[in-house]
């Protein structure tokens, strides 16, 4: 037990170090999801200050009702391009280092995803504290319980990254499904426009998807206002977090060198 | 304990080819034993399958007295292994690397931190400790991956081609490692290598493997006797007639044992060269054979390599797949 606690503690400092010493990537990381705010929240948000629209989202603002989704989407894209780290030590042979050394592996899958969970956080953190002078509405004090609800859908998709890293043998191919997937991931999500409104079968596709409860769950925290309510989506979004990240630490396991 | 590595018929099949063929071999505790082969003569395969990252297809082998099929974390947890190709993380510095080493393998904090230091400065690289791997020398990451290795006291090491790619000073180097880590240590290690001269230094007994199957096993010095005398090597002219009267006469005063190489070189093994020599050049000119060149060497286990299977181990270090593989296993170490 000690023994695997270990593991999982190499393993989350790992992620954590790695990102640490490339700041670089920080900065580009956080640009993309202020360009969504600014260019796109504030270009709608304009355009829908025409009467009556509001109402659509909530009675909110587009821009407060967006900031939670871009701050989502942000802990999202990391998340789930987390994955690669997997393809790189396969290519790179530490995979080998971790496989041979005497802890169970799903120990090790288990502390690098909560080492790229934990890097996603703080992704989201360093957001909202740019946002928040854009829409002071938003309710601060909620804060730490969006960390909780932005964690279990880091972990999520970390979760699915995984998935997809352990089956794949390049880099290239990683990023094609992971560009191919995200694109209608985020749609998908309630992100950009409510869930609500959406035609029925793509309602359906959204309540398969981890990123709507942790959008929903956001958005009422941070703003009141969601489709569903903040139980349901936390309820949701765990069942689904658990389930997949069983299947990551499955896959992860049968996991051999070639 | 007495044996640490015992195999039993371990066999490896990938898709029905065979890459590692019945292989039964000993190694005792505390000496260096060599796998000498040339490259896909499935030693990393036969690595692989001890470490327990590779499932046999067949047969078993005990390490440190237990079974791979049965107990590998049992066995992972008291061998250290040394790949062929770079395992650190390049992103982080040596330090860092020993120490998630060492939480992956449950050292307490305290002892990690001395264990670290004390073999970073084993392999001199104390001064490199707080330094990413990044800026590292491909023969600075051996030596950390080494010092990795045996950060754990394992009982048994596994090198893998320890020295590939490395130029000459730092396979010196690493040699000396190699030898220290045996003696200080008492530790028993298991190597494979292409090269022979690597496998001659350093290994109390040796295996050569070739096409995954064991041809001859023993001490460097029970392997040479196997050619029974030094080999003179003879060119001659191509112009020559009468090279089978010549072989005739060389056979029945010089040696019995001669062997054509090619077109016009022979190799004969005698028992003292330098007192054969003049003998030769006799016969060949009574025989009216024109001598180009001629040299001799003391057997070497290249000579055991030829005299089995008729190839030289190098040879297939020439081959295209094994140039690019090699440029690229350079480039990879030059990358990080």
């Amino acid at each position: 037990m000690n023994r695997n606690l270990n593991a999982l503690h190499a393993m989350w400092y790992r992620q954590v170090k790695r990102f640490w010493r490339a700041k670089s990537r920080v900065a580009a990381m956080i640009i993309q999801p202020i360009f969504w705010m600014i260019f796109f929240g504030l270009g709608w948000a304009s355009a829908f200050r025409i009467g009556g629209v509001r109402t659509l989202f909530g009675g909110l603002d587009y821009l407060t009702f967006l900031i939670p989704g871009v701050i989502m989407m942000a802990i999202f894209m990391f998340s789930y391009m987390s994955g690669i780290s997997v393809i790189w030590d396969k290519e790179f042979g530490y995979l080998k280092e971790i496989l041979v050394a005497p802890v169970s592996r799903r120990a090790s899958i288990l502390g690098r995803m909560l080492g790229d969970s934990t890097v996603a956080m703080f992704q989201g953190i360093i957001i909202f504290c740019i946002a928040y002078p854009l829409t002071p509405t938003l309710r601060i004090i909620n804060v730490p319980i969006v960390i909780l609800v932005a964690f279990l859908t880091s972990l999520s998709f970390t979760s699915v990254g995984t998935i997809i890293a352990t089956k794949m043998r390049s880099q290239e191919g990683f990023q094609l499904i992971v560009n191919m997937i995200s694109m209608p991931t985020l749609f998908l999500s309630g992100a950009f426009y409510p869930v609500d409104t959406m035609p029925t079968w793509m309602k359906y596709l959204a309540y398969i998807n981890p990123l709507t409860y942790g959008v929903d769950a956001a958005r009422i925290l941070l703003t009141g206002n969601g489709s569903l309510n903040l139980i349901t989506n936390v309820l949701l979004l765990l069942i689904l977090s658990i389930i997949l990240i069983t299947l990551a630490t499955q896959a992860f396991k049968k996991a051999t060198i070639e | 304990m007495n044996e640490a590595i015992t195999t039993q018929d371990l066999t490896k099949k990938f898709n029905g080819l065979v890459a590692v063929d019945h292989i039964n071999f000993k190694v005792k505790s505390g000496e260096i034993f060599g796998l000498l082969g040339p490259n896909g003569a499935g030693k990393t395969t036969t690595i692989n399958m001890l470490i327990t990252l590779l499932k046999p297809t067949e047969g078993t082998a005990y390490v440190s007295g237990f079974d791979i099929r049965r107990e590998p974390e049992k066995i992972r947890e008291r061998i250290g292994v040394v790949f062929q190709d770079m395992t650190v993380d390049r992103n982080l510095t040596g330090y860092e690397n020993m120490w998630l080493h060492g939480k992956l393998y449950n050292i307490p904090e305290k002892e990690l931190k001395r264990k670290i230091k004390e073999l970073l400065e084993f392999v001199e690289l104390e001064k490199w400790a707080n330094v990413e791997l990044r800026k590292y020398s491909g023969g600075m990451i051996r030596r950390l991956e080494i010092a990795r290795g045996l950060l754990h006291t394992p009982e048994i090491l596994f090198l893998d081609e320890p020295t590939l790619g490395l130029d000459p000073q730092t396979r010196a180097h690493i040699w000396d490692y190699i030898r220290r880590t045996k003696k200080e240590k008492d530790m028993t290690i298991l190597l494979t290598t292409h090269y022979m001269d690597e496998a001659e230094k350093l290994c109390d007994k040796i295996a050569i493997i070739d096409h995954g199957k064991i041809i001859a096993i023993g001490t460097p010095e029970q392997l040479k006797k196997m050619i029974g005398g030094d080999i003179i090597y003879i060119t001659i002219s191509k112009e020559n007639h009468n090279i089978k009267s010549f072989m005739e006469a060389i056979k029945n005063d010089v040696s019995e044992k001669i062997k054509i190489l090619n077109t016009n070189t022979l190799a004969i093994t005698v028992e003292n060269a330098p007192e054969k020599i003049p003998l030769i050049f006799d016969t060949a000119q009574s025989n009216g054979v024109k001598i180009l060149e001629i040299k001799y060497s003391r057997p070497t286990l290249d000579d055991v390599f030829l005299q089995l299977t008729g190839r030289k181990l190098r040879e297939e270090e020439g081959s295209f797949t094994d140039f690019v593989r090699r440029i690229m296993l350079m480039r990879r170490r030059r990358m990080r």
